[in-house]
């Protein structure tokens, strides 16, 4: 086989992948499935998971010895763009990023990789604390003898996860460690955020948890994992993106005021080209990250391009979702029309692993640090 | 009874400050929604006991009958307070219009209602097919006998459940030339079969305007305002003190005040790009409010606004949205959560902020329509 025909295969099968991924979404509901969750306490769809399990979906970016599909995060990309146009509330993005990122680099061999991968479980990733600054060199969160004493914070998928995956630090340095969600001593408090979700405060006393990993390892492999999360992230903005926009496009069409579509008066067609534009750039940008981070090992690499893809996300699902609702007029702030999930989503989704201005930030201390290392 | 206009505005500044300060509830200071009536009936009790209901109304109708000047100062002091606007559709829509085309009948009956509050008002303008082409409205009045029967949809009916009353543009004229011919205004009570309000859950998951839909319902025709089919220009006549009202930087103010202390008790400033995002929006209120001082003179010097005072509203919008935005990013990991924030001994309701900005440039005439109004009115583009 020549190099471009291995490139066209891969095209061939990210295509299969998403063409699956998008039926099973639509089948499911699409995007009104997400108002009914919401409504319903913000928890996601036992069934569907497993369904997507069926199809590989979370083990896309394990390798094949480990499990997985062994498709790479340009796969996970490709899935997690679905999940961003239907807004799927289930932690597709978190466990391929996140927790599954994090096992696959520590403890391969652990039976929950299993069943993270086969849908039968979720698992939520406590890795910051709300310190100042943020860093994770700050933790305080300590484990000694199987148990947790100290507080994490801002734990998304704390509805509905079986355990916690908590990075901790003990007498000789950091370990990743797994606490059951009904274990002892464990106080989960609960905020609800714009798209019914919760973020989660933990805190433990005492709590009785299980060692995964430990040493520069589990620090190396947690900053990894962000990164694989946090672009992963920017791909479900991107679907989001497109789909809200693809929903005003049609709104403007069809809405008349002053005996004409409100798409014909120049102004708004502008700005759906403005839109349309910021939607091509962010996507041809994070899909251009999701295959570079596949093919590139340097962290000093890898972090800050993820970084580039998050940032570009947020920025334009900022503009699009809020365009969309100004576009839309007073129906627009009505919850009952699907445009306003998008902009919640893209709220929460913005804040998780840190937002546009965070990220150009680290995109460009990155730069000049490498700059000064030449 | 005081003749508010012979003070100095610095007495009169003091006066005012001095009552909200000492008289308006901690607790329904700068509140983040539009409340209920029931909620603030104590403070608007209060209000009506002073005689400070309706500050612009003219004194012989039980208003303050302060001159422009007096009235900018008193809804400055307003909002810098936090003092709620309360359900003031009755005495910032209907009453001026029943004051300047009702008859003696319509004044003496409604007009001392208004100020009580005994009757309270939603406006009925917008439907589905009419929002920024008003004049597209289909609701239809017909004359039966004593009455006008109404049939048709009214929608964004801010508070409509919450109100007794509403006032609505109505087409009595189905066969008029043109859209802007044939419509009235008309006051009609709700509590009577045939009116149907059924609340929309807005974005924030608040349920502050409703649908209004009328089956056969009746109102007396003596509750036609003004002349038949003659309500489009009457409604318009009214615009110009709205326009500016709409375009007062207090939203945008209040929202910077939070953002300042929300941002320091983040430690947002120790970024030098937050800062200077501060800095711009900062300028930006405090060069408006330069602008907005401007359009008051006019007033107060007792002339007409232009077109060009909707350029207020656009730019004190688009600032109050950009302002929030920011709050947002000073949250950082927070910035998804729904409720208040605390941050040191300030409270922040980030969320609350941005959606209230949301509709700010949707409502009371999209940004769109205003920059139609600009270029066509002021800089005489054609189109
Ligand atoms: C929170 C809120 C409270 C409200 N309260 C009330 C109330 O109490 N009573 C009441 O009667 N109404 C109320 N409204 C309705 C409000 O007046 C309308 O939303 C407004 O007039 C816009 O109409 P629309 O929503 O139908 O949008 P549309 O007119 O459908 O506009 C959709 C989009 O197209 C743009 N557009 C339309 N025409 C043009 C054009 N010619 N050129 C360029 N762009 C254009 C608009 O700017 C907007 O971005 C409220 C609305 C909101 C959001």
């Amino acid at each position: 086989m020549t190099q471009t025909d291995i490139l066209s295969s891969e095209q061939e099968d990210l295509r299969l992948l998403r063409e699956s991924a998008r039926t099973l979404f639509e089948r499911a509901g699409g995007s009104e499935r997400a108002r009914k969750l919401r409504d319903a306490g913000g928890g996601f769809d036992a069934e569907l998971v497993r369904e997507l399990a069926e199809a590989g979906v979370f083990g896309v970016a394990v390798p094949e010895d480990q499990g997985g599909l062994g498709m790479g995060l340009a796969a996970g990309g490709v899935i997690a763009e679905e999940v961003g146009r239907v807004i799927a509330p289930e932690p597709v993005v978190l466990t391929i990023g996140l927790s599954l990122g994090l096992l696959r680099r520590l403890c391969p061999d652990h039976p929950k990789m299993a069943q993270l991968i086969g849908g039968e479980i979720s698992l939520a990733v406590a890795w910051q604390e709300r310190v100042p600054g943020g860093a994770p060199a700050d933790v305080t969160c300590r484990y000694a003898e199987g148990r947790l004493t100290g507080s994490k914070a801002w734990v998304v998928g704390v509805t509905g996860s079986q355990g916690f995956l908590v990075v901790a630090e003990q007498d000789d340095g950091p370990v990743l460690v797994l606490a059951e969600a009904d274990a002892d001593g464990l106080v989960i408090d609960k905020r609800t955020q714009a798209d019914g979700s919760s973020l989660g405060e933990l805190s433990f006393s005492g709590t009785p948890a299980a060692e995964l990993a430990s040493g520069g390892a589990v620090s190396a492999a947690l900053a990894e994992a962000v990164a694989d999360a946090t672009a992963l992230a920017a791909a479900e903005l991107v679907g989001l993106s497109e789909r809200a926009f693809e929903i005003t496009l049609n709104y403007i069409k069809t809405r008349e005021q002053f005996d004409k579509p409100i798409g014909s008066f120049q102004v708004i067609q502008h700005r759906a080209v403005d839109l349309n534009v910021m939607c091509e750039v962010a996507q041809a940008g994070v899909r251009e990250v999701l295959a570079h981070m596949d093919s590139e090992t340097d962290p000093k690499v890898r972090n800050p391009i993820a970084s580039r893809a998050k940032a570009r996300a947020v920025t334009a699902a900022k503009k699009i979702t809020r365009d969309a609702i100004q576009l839309h007029g007073a129906v627009g702030y009505a919850d009952e029309f699907d445009i306003g999930l998008y902009l919640n989503r893209a709220l929460v989704l913005s804040a998780w692993l840190g937002d546009d201005a965070y990220h150009r930030r680290i995109w460009f201390d990155a730069r000049e640090a490498e700059g000064a290392a030449q | 009874m005081t003749d508010w206009n012979a003070m100095s505005d610095a007495d009169f500044r003091k006066e005012v400050r001095q009552f909200f300060e000492a008289e308006y509830p901690e607790e329904l200071r700068h509140l983040p929604h539009r409340p209920k009536f029931a909620e603030i009936e104590h403070w608007h009790r209060k209000l009506h006991a002073k005689g400070w209901v309706a500050p612009a109304w003219p004194a012989e109708f039980g208003g303050m009958g302060l001159n422009a000047a007096k009235l900018l100062i008193f809804y400055e002091e307003q909002q810098r307070w936090g003092v709620n606007r309360g359900r003031d559709m009755g005495v910032q829509m209907v009453g001026p219009l029943i004051i300047k085309f009702g008859t003696q009948e319509q004044k003496d009956y409604w007009l001392p209602r208004i100020l009580s509050c005994e009757d309270i008002w939603c406006q009925g303008y917008s439907e589905p097919g009419a929002g920024s082409d008003l004049a597209n409205l289909r609701t239809r009045a017909e004359i039966d006998g004593v009455d006008f029967v109404i049939n048709g949809q009214k929608i964004w009916t801010t508070m409509a459940h919450d109100a007794t009353h509403i006032f609505m543009l109505v087409r009595t004229d189905p066969d008029a030339p043109k859209k802007q011919q044939g419509i009235s205004f008309l006051l009609a009570p709700m509590d009577q079969p045939g009116v149907d309000v059924r609340t929309i859950t807005t974005l924030s998951g608040d349920t502050e305007f409703c649908e209004v839909f009328f089956d056969d319902a009746r109102t007396p025709r003596e509750n036609l305002v003004g002349e038949l089919n003659k309500g489009w220009t009457m409604a318009k006549a009214l615009l110009s003190f709205e326009r500016i009202f709409i375009g007062s930087p207090s939203l945008a103010q209040n929202a910077l005040g939070q953002l300042e202390s929300f941002a320091r008790g983040r430690g947002a400033f120790d970024d030098p790009v937050f800062r200077d995002h501060f800095a711009q929006a900062a300028l930006d209120v405090e060069d408006h409010a330069a602008l907005y001082a401007r359009f008051a003179d006019q007033l107060k010097r007792g002339e007409t606004l232009g077109a060009d005072v909707s350029m207020l509203k656009i730019w004190v919008t688009e600032c109050f949205q950009r302002i929030t935005e920011l709050m947002i990013e000073a949250a950082g990991p927070d910035g998804g959560a729904i409720g208040p924030l605390q941050v040191g001994n300030v409270s922040v309701d980030v969320l609350a902020s941005f959606y209230k900005a949301r509709p700010t440039t949707i409502y009371g005439g999209s940004n769109e329509i205003q920059r139609n109004i600009l270029s066509k009115a002021v800089l005489g583009l054609p189109g």
